[in-house]
Formats: C-alpha cells, sequence, structure tokens
C-alpha cells in the first residue's frame, strides 16, 4: 500500500539480516524514512543502496543503543516513531551441552538488545510528546519447543521477548505507542537450519507445517509494517504468528 | 477480489465490507436485518462517488446465518451476484442474555451458540465448498472475541460461543491449508457498537450505575484508553485477505486496544 507509512520514521536493528532488510526494503515502498542498525558495519554499507541511512551499532551495548538511536534521530529529522527490533543470533545447543557463556551470548543480542533499542525509542518519542510503534520480531520458538533442533537459549530468549512486548504495551499505552511481536516459523533466510538436511527439511515441511512451504522474509515484513501502520491502530501487546500455520496444529 | 460480509446491515460488518469495497473487491452483504440492502445501497454509491466505478458491486441480502438452508441459500445468490467467492467474513453476531448460568435458559444459551457458532460453521462450510471447486485459494477471517480467550461473569455462553469459533477456525484453517485456503481468528476487545452498550446499559441497570459511568470504566481498562472501532477491526481484515498475510493461518489476532495481554 503505497504511502501508508508516509511521514514516519523507522528505525530497523539487524538490519543487514535478511527479515530486517526485508523490513526496511517494505517500509521504504510505503513511503516510510529508514534508519539500519546493525553491528555488520560491511552489510549496513551494502543496505545503504536502498535509500536507507546506515548505523554501526552493538545492540547489547547501551552506551552504543543511546548513542545511535540519537544519531538517527539527526539523520531522519526527528526522533523515530517506528521501531523494527530485528537484531538476532541463532544457536543450536542440547541444554546438557549448552555453556552458561552461550545462553548470555544469545540473551545479550535478541532479549537485552530489544530492551535496550526500545527504551531509548520509546524515551525519546515520549520526550517529544509523540505516539509509534514498536514491533518485535520473537519466533515461534517462543511459543513451542522443539527436541530436533534444540535451542533453549534461543527459544527463552524469544519467549522473553514476548513478555517484554506485553509489558511495553501495558506501559507506554498512556504515551500512545503500540508495542507487538511478530512470531515467524520457518522462513527462508541464511538463518534457516531446518533444511541443512534437504530430505529431513521436506519431510518436516510435509507434515509440520500446514501450508506446506517455507514463509519468506516478504512475507514477514509486510506483517511488520502492517503492525507498526494504522491499520493496526488498536493492537498493542499482541503476538502474532507468521508460520504456515504451524502453531495452529 | 469476492467477499461475503456477514452481519453487514451496521457496526463493524458495514464498516469491514466498505473497506473490503475501497480496497477495490465486489462486497455482498448478509445481515439478518433487511436494512442490509439499504447499507450496501448507500456502500455502492459511496464508492461509485469515491471515483471507483470500475463496475464495483456491492449488494445487500437479508438472509439468518443459523438457518442451514437460507445460509446456503445466501451464499449461492452471493456466487450469482459477483461470480465467485474469494473471501468470507464471518461478523454475523449477537451478545446473549446478560445472566448467570444458573439464571440461563437452555433456549436462550441454544440462540447465542446458534448465531455465533453454528452460523459461523455453516457459512464457513458453503463458503470453503465454493472456494475449493474455484480452485484459486481464498481467505476466511471469523469474529471471535477477547470474550473467546477469557471468561465473563453473565455471559457464559457468548464466551463458549467464541471460543468455538476460535477453535472452529484454526481446525478448518488445517483442512484447507492444502487448497490455498487461510482461516484466521480476530478476537476484538470492546468496541464502540450498539451490541456493546446495550451490554452496558445492562450492566448500568444490575449495578445503579448509569450507562456514562459504565463508558468510562471500560475506557480506564483499555490501556489505549478508549473503545475501539470498525476501521479499527476493517484495518486487520483488510490485512488478513490480503496476500501480505500470505503466511498467517490458523491464528486469532487480538484488537482489543491491550486489554488482553496473554
Amino acid at each position: 500500500m503505497p504511502g501508508r507509512m508516509a511521514g514516519r520514521r523507522a528505525l530497523v536493528t539487524g538490519g543487514a539480516g535478511a527479515i530486517g532488510l526485508a523490513c526496511a526494503r517494505r517500509l521504504l515502498a510505503e513511503g516510510a524514512e529508514v534508519v539500519l542498525l546493525d553491528r555488520n558495519a560491511d552489510a549496513l554499507s551494502a543496505a545503504a543502496g536502498l535509500g536507507a541511512a546506515p548505523v554501526a551499532c552493538d545492540i547489547r551495548d547501551p552506551g552504543a543503543v543511546a548513542a545511535a538511536v540519537t544519531r538517527a534521530a539527526g539523520l531522519l529529522d526527528g526522533p523515530a516513531d517506528v521501531l523494527v527490533n530485528s537484531a538476532g543470533v541463532y544457536r543450536i545447543a542440547p541444554l546438557l551441552d549448552l555453556t552458561p557463556d552461550e545462553w548470555d551470548d544469545v540473551l545479550a543480542v535478541n532479549l537485552r538488545g530489544t530492551f535496550l533499542a526500545g527504551r531509548a525509542m520509546a524515551a525519546a518519542l515520549i520526550a517529544a510528546g509523540r505516539p509509534g510503534a514498536i514491533v518485535n520480531i520473537s519466533s515461534t520458538a517462543g511459543l513451542v519447543a522443539d527436541a530436533a533442533e534444540p535451542s533453549a537459549h534461543y527459544n527463552a530468549s524469544k519467549a522473553g521477548v514476548l513478555a517484554l512486548t506485553r509489558q511495553m504495551a501495558a506501559e507506554w499505552a498512556p504515551h500512545g505507542i503500540r508495542a507487538n511481536a511478530v512470531c515467524p516459523g520457518v522462513i527462508d533466510t541464511p538463518m534457516l537450519r531446518m533444511m541443512d538436511d534437504p530430505a529431513a527439511g521436506a519431510a518436516y515441511l510435509r507434515t509440520g507445517v500446514p501450508q506446506g512451504r517455507l514463509g519468506s522474509a516478504e512475507e514477514v515484513a509486510a506483517a511488520v509494517v502492517f503492525l507498526a501502520s494504522d491499520d493496526a491502530s488498536y493492537l498493542t501487546g499482541a503476538t502474532v504468528p507468521v508460520d504456515g500455520g504451524v502453531t495452529a496444529i | 477480489m469476492r467477499a461475503i460480509v456477514t452481519g453487514a446491515a451496521r457496526g463493524l460488518g458495514a464498516a469491514i465490507a466498505e473497506r473490503l469495497a475501497r480496497d477495490g473487491a465486489d462486497v455482498v452483504l448478509l445481515d439478518v436485518s433487511a436494512d442490509v440492502t439499504a447499507t450496501a445501497d448507500r456502500l455502492a454509491a459511496g464508492v461509485a462517488g469515491a471515483g471507483g466505478g470500475r463496475g464495483q458491486v456491492a449488494v445487500g441480502q437479508a438472509a439468518d446465518v443459523s438457518d442451514e438452508i437460507a445460509s446456503a441459500a445466501a451464499v449461492d445468490r452471493a456466487v450469482d451476484a459477483i461470480g465467485g467467492v474469494d473471501v468470507l467474513v464471518n461478523n454475523a453476531g449477537i451478545g446473549g442474555p446478560d445472566t448467570d448460568v444458573t439464571g440461563t435458559s437452555l433456549a436462550e444459551f441454544r440462540w447465542v451458540l446458534d448465531v455465533n457458532l453454528t452460523g459461523t460453521f455453516l457459512m464457513c462450510r458453503a463458503a470453503a465448498t465454493v472456494m475449493i471447486g474455484q480452485g484459486s485459494g481464498g481467505a476466511i477471517v471469523n469474529m471471535g472475541s477477547v470474550f473467546g480467550q477469557q471468561g465473563v461473569a453473565g455471559g457464559a455462553g457468548y464466551c463458549a460461543s467464541k471460543a468455538g469459533v476460535a477453535l472452529l477456525t484454526h481446525s478448518l484453517a488445517l483442512e484447507l491449508a492444502p487448497y490455498g485456503i487461510r482461516a484466521n481468528t480476530i478476537a476484538p476487545g470492546n468496541m464502540a457498537t450498539e451490541m456493546h452498550w446495550d451490554e452496558l446499559r445492562s450492566r448500568a441497570a444490575r449495578s445503579g450505575t448509569t450507562f456514562d459511568e459504565q463508558v468510562e470504566m471500560v475506557k480506564a481498562s483499555v490501556p489505549l484508553g478508549r473503545h475501539g472501532t470498525g476501521g479499527d477491526i476493517a484495518g486487520v481484515v483488510a490485512w488478513l485477505v490480503s496476500p501480505d498475510a500470505g503466511y498467517v493461518t490458523g491464528q486469532t489476532i487480538g484488537v482489543n486496544g491491550g486489554i488482553w495481554l496473554g
């Protein structure tokens, strides 16, 4: 829908990743101005070809996040009123082999990073007295367990994102800031590991995914931009799976 | 896009039909009330007036969705009017009695289940059969409620009917996925509709408060601080029936201003 996001200022974390980049493209196509945050500066310069401004930032570092949000407000000529938290890492490790350091590393990016970016964005928006929308990328892994691809740290981080989203919604609703979460299922991105074994992956698509196919980053981005738009004006604190029906089984 | 919207004479259904028409759909509006013809005529004039034209159609039909024969005939007539059906929005519903279970008659309990749950089943059965035959996919959106996700004293029949709608929809999503047909539930919160005002009038009478006090109490309970509107629901329907929600099926989308953070 061209023009639906006209006049909106958007910040996308993990902006060099597949889903972050798809969100940026869709936001730009619908008329928003976009700043991409990522810790990978090389990937960011490639992303800047889209017409979005890149800002290098380690999402785990409170000082760096605060500085990046301020820098973004300068580039956007005002505080961002859309935040897409898509910075995330995925690791596989059975619980008995999972080390505390690995646990902390995943939680630091996926959960602490979402908290830090959300807090910095909302503080600036509230100070300016403006409404806005936050969309956090969680995962169906935050809703259901998976013995075949064990990743307790990832799953816990994504379930944590859902609780964090509800709390953002509850605390910031009086300021006109909505917060919702998207739970992508098996999405065709480089982060996906399910298809590493093509036969097993195809079997899972047949039996575990009602729609029988992988989703695309663009389909996740379409849900994200819907939630950020005025079409979702009465949604806050919601969990929206984009999973081909996986969680309906 | 060819769409059927039930409960479309007024309120949420009328707003949904208007949004789908504005997005370019041919729409059949169904309602148990004959007022639906006038609503459809206004919509058709508005769409044409807005420069839509393009031969777009908006027609109204009076039908009781809870009647097996009437609902099937309504779908047949809709297919005749707009050439098929790609989208079904089951919005028809009633609030049911505001009574405790111990004071609810079987007839009252059955009535709310008949309209809200059986009516949704009948319309889904008829329209899905058409969609499968067309072989070009489709989308179904059924109206649940936040009160299908949590209980309400005095609203057991309504809550049970709306919880039923959600799992009817999600089962349907699994059955229809192989045909490229998606099915999702929207769970509205407290909406600025006549049904909700009726409920607040009843609550006010029972508790010795005024209607205005009841309205304020509800608003204070909603994090976003207001009732939802037809436009709030129509925006979500527009997304769910579009290709933008192409990988979304079998889900309940809460549209409640944050009242249900679960």
